[in-house]
């Protein structure tokens, strides 16, 4: 039985030196949340730039760092990249380590896995006196304003690119017809507004019926099966597929492939991977709506670090720019091109310009 | 079962994996529920009943088939394998990458394949070898070794997704040979491939008896553990197999491949009758465990039933068919866990 454990006790004692390691790396300075209003006094060399995404191995998350490095390099600083594989547990344990080390200047751009993981990591960044920038995910009664050093929240309008693509989808139909819908994840906020953007458009485009809707929980591998069995039960009634997100609606293209009806079907998605940039400019697809990753990766940090180094006052961030909805970009085959290589403009992040692809606030 | 020596009874099990009379029984549960669950679907739909919905099902179970086939000599032993998703994942990834794709410019066609699925079998070796030197349980050193899987595909997919070009692996999901595609053959032979080792090598016959009775078997003086590393192996390169099949699905290597397979692989087997328990089951019993489980998948969105409910349905029918299963056993079982 003795011996049963040793490697487990190698195991702790090998990531407990790893954290004794990571804590010493930083010298305890105290937390920097002195300071009135949340606005700090940072010297621009002195900030520390960290974002944070669920992992590299999506070309969406990849390029939102790729983005913060654009940012870090345009302000001669470098980003530090974390993952955290999707894993609740490990996002936290990431930002815990990271505040038990020095806080004063320290800038996240943070995406919360889920939104109950926002409140806590939250908490823990007015506690270290950390400035945050949380994207996409929060409980809809957790109000960034109740917290100064919590800068911002910003997050997309999902009924407006579900609307936005069911319209793009009815116009490439003809107006009229059957389509399909692939939903994403049922119980998460986008799943929800995106397909209640496509009743919002269903409501216009009267003529456009949906024929059934399915969730393939946001993955290829699923849309791909749903969609055959989909085109086996209804057919050349099938005029259009509706996906809550890009890689669904390229599973349904391979579904399509495989049932010999490619191009005669329109399919639409929301996330504008790159592959699916690649199937529009082909003709295979119809339309997807950006969020600008690479931005994303890059205006949190722009955000934070402003606050930071005081050129950006928080007694000056309305009350409207705590937590907003982004300007969102419809690309089909006439634009694009202009979205096939991911790129930053640092204008967009320049202190006065940060808050310039606001939609509102969330309501 | 009463022992007159450890020695005669290895050589019961050995001998004569197929246990005695009244066990022809109790293996019809799972085949009779899932004809029954098939009837009754195709009562309640015109579409379902078509051949095109047929060759629909069979298309789908085929990855999911290899991947059972591959757990099921894993569960035969006792043992747990949760390393699908990590194993898949670096094989599609390495796959894409080794065959006509647009990142590289390489074009190894079979060999490719061969490649991705050895890497497969090296890291199921790995968990093998885990399990029997460092004396982890298995349901540890497989999630470690998923991990690891995902991380070497995550390495492999740098930031790009790859696209494969190669006409023989695109083929496979689309071409069709009497009416069902090469993927589902393919299925078709791992199936036969591992009920041929099941019944008729040293490996599967071990397997058995390892679930069965390990100790009895150590105690004849067998040695047990090269024999489980084989089997983590061989479990590796099934899944490594099934990884290249999504790849050809998908026209492209996802990191994500695997996602849900290990669960869904495990549930089909206990459906069709391989108990995790070990020592009881076999490749057609999962074989028939996947059909059910895809069936039951298939029909309810045949039949329309809401996507809101169809988890929780889904769920109950597979319960359901498990009760029925081994209903006729239930004498047999002494405890319940």
């Amino acid at each position: 039985m003795k011996f049963k454990s040793r490697p487990a006790v190698a195991l702790v004692s090998l990531s407990l030196a790893a954290v004794a390691l990571a804590g010493c790396s930083e010298e305890a300075s105290g937390g920097g949340n002195d300071e009135a209003g949340g606005s700090g006094a940072c010297k621009p060399a002195d900030v520390k730039l960290v974002g944070q995404v669920r992992n590299e191995s999506n070309p969406y998350e990849a390029a939102w760092l790729d983005g913060g490095d654009a940012f870090a390099e345009s302000v001669d600083l470098s980003q530090e990249r974390l993952t955290y594989d999707g894993d609740s547990t490990k996002q936290q344990e990431q930002v815990s380590q990271l505040l038990a080390g020095d806080t004063e200047c320290l800038v996240m751009n943070i995406l919360p896995n889920g939104d109950s993981d926002t409140p806590p990591i939250v908490e823990q960044a007015q506690e270290a006196g950390a400035y945050l920038v949380t994207q996409w995910n929060k409980p809809a009664d957790l109000n960034v304003a109740d917290y100064d050093h919590w800068v911002s929240h910003i997050t997309y309008n999902g009924v407006e690119s579900g609307k936005q693509i069911g319209d793009a989808l009815s116009e490439a139909i003809g107006g009229s017809g059957g389509i399909i819908a692939l939903q994403g994840i049922l119980d998460t906020g986008a799943a929800k507004d995106r397909f209640a953007g496509l009743e919002e458009s269903l409501a216009a485009n009267t003529d456009v019926k949906l024929l059934d809707e399915q969730t393939a929980n946001f993955s290829r591998q699923e849309a791909l099966e749903v969609t055959k069995t989909l085109l086996t039960k209804h057919g050349d009634d099938v005029k259009g597929i509706w996906a809550a997100n890009d890689d669904m609606a390229l599973g349904a293209l391979e579904a399509l492939k495989q049932a010999g009806k490619e191009g005669e079907v329109a399919v639409v998605g929301i996330d504008a991977v790159p592959d699916a940039l690649t199937a529009i400019e082909d003709g295979a697809m119809t339309a997807t709506v950006s969020s600008d990753g690479p931005w994303q990766g890059g205006i949190g940090l722009a955000i934070g670090y402003c606050v930071a180094t005081g050129e950006l006052s928080m007694d000056d961030v309305a009350a409207e720019e705590r937590a907003w909805y982004a300007e969102q970009f419809l690309i089909e085959k006439d634009n694009v091109a202009e979205y096939m290589e991911p790129k930053t403009d640092e204008a967009d992040f320049a202190c006065d310009n940060v808050f310039s692809r606001s939609q509102g606030a969330i309501s | 079962m009463t022992l007159t020596s450890p020695a005669e009874h290895v050589d019961t099990v050995v001998a004569r994996p197929q246990p005695r009379r009244g066990v022809s029984f109790r293996d019809a549960g799972p085949p009779i529920a899932l004809v029954v669950i098939f009837l009754a679907f195709s009562v309640l739909s015109d579409d379902f009943r078509t051949f095109t919905n047929v060759q629909n099902i069979m298309d789908t179970a085929a990855v999911l088939a290899v991947v059972t086939c591959g757990i099921t000599f894993v569960l035969m032993m006792g043992s747990i394998d949760l390393s699908a998703p990590g194993l898949m994942g670096a094989s599609a990834i390495a796959v894409a990458l080794l065959v006509a794709n647009n990142r590289n410019g390489n074009d190894l066609g079979l060999l490719g394949v061969l490649v991705a699925v050895a890497i497969a079998a090296a890291l199921g070796c790995l968990s093998g070898l885990a399990l029997v030197l460092l004396k982890v349980p298995s349901f540890m050193t497989t999630l470690g070794v998923s991990a690891v899987g995902l991380g070497l595909a995550t390495l492999m997919f740098n930031g790009v997704q790859p696209n494969i070009t190669d006409k023989m692996l695109a083929s496979w999901a689309v071409e069709r040979f009497l009416g069902f595609s090469y993927l589902t053959w393919i299925a078709v032979a791992c199936i036969l491939v591992g009920w041929l080792v099941q019944r008729y090598s040293r490996l599967g016959r071990y397997a058995y008896a390892i679930g069965g009775a390990e100790e009895v078997l150590s105690l004849s003086g067998i040695r047990v553990k090269p024999y489980k590393v084989a089997v983590f192996t061989m479990a590796g390169a099934f899944y490594g197999l099934a990884g290249v099949m999504v790849t050809s699905q998908l026209s492209a290597g996802l990191v994500q491949a695997g996602r849900g397979f290990d669960f869904q692989a495990i549930t089909a087997a206990v459906v069709g009758g391989t108990l995790l328990t070990g020592g009881r089951g076999g490749v057609l019993h999962s074989t028939v465990g996947v059909l059910l489980v895809t069936v039951v998948i298939n029909g309810l969105v045949q039949i329309g039933v809401s996507p809101y409910w169809q988890g929780g349905v889904q769920g109950l029918i597979v319960v359901v068919a498990v009760a029925a299963a081994v209903l006729p056993q239930r004498r047999r079982n002494q405890v319940v866990k």
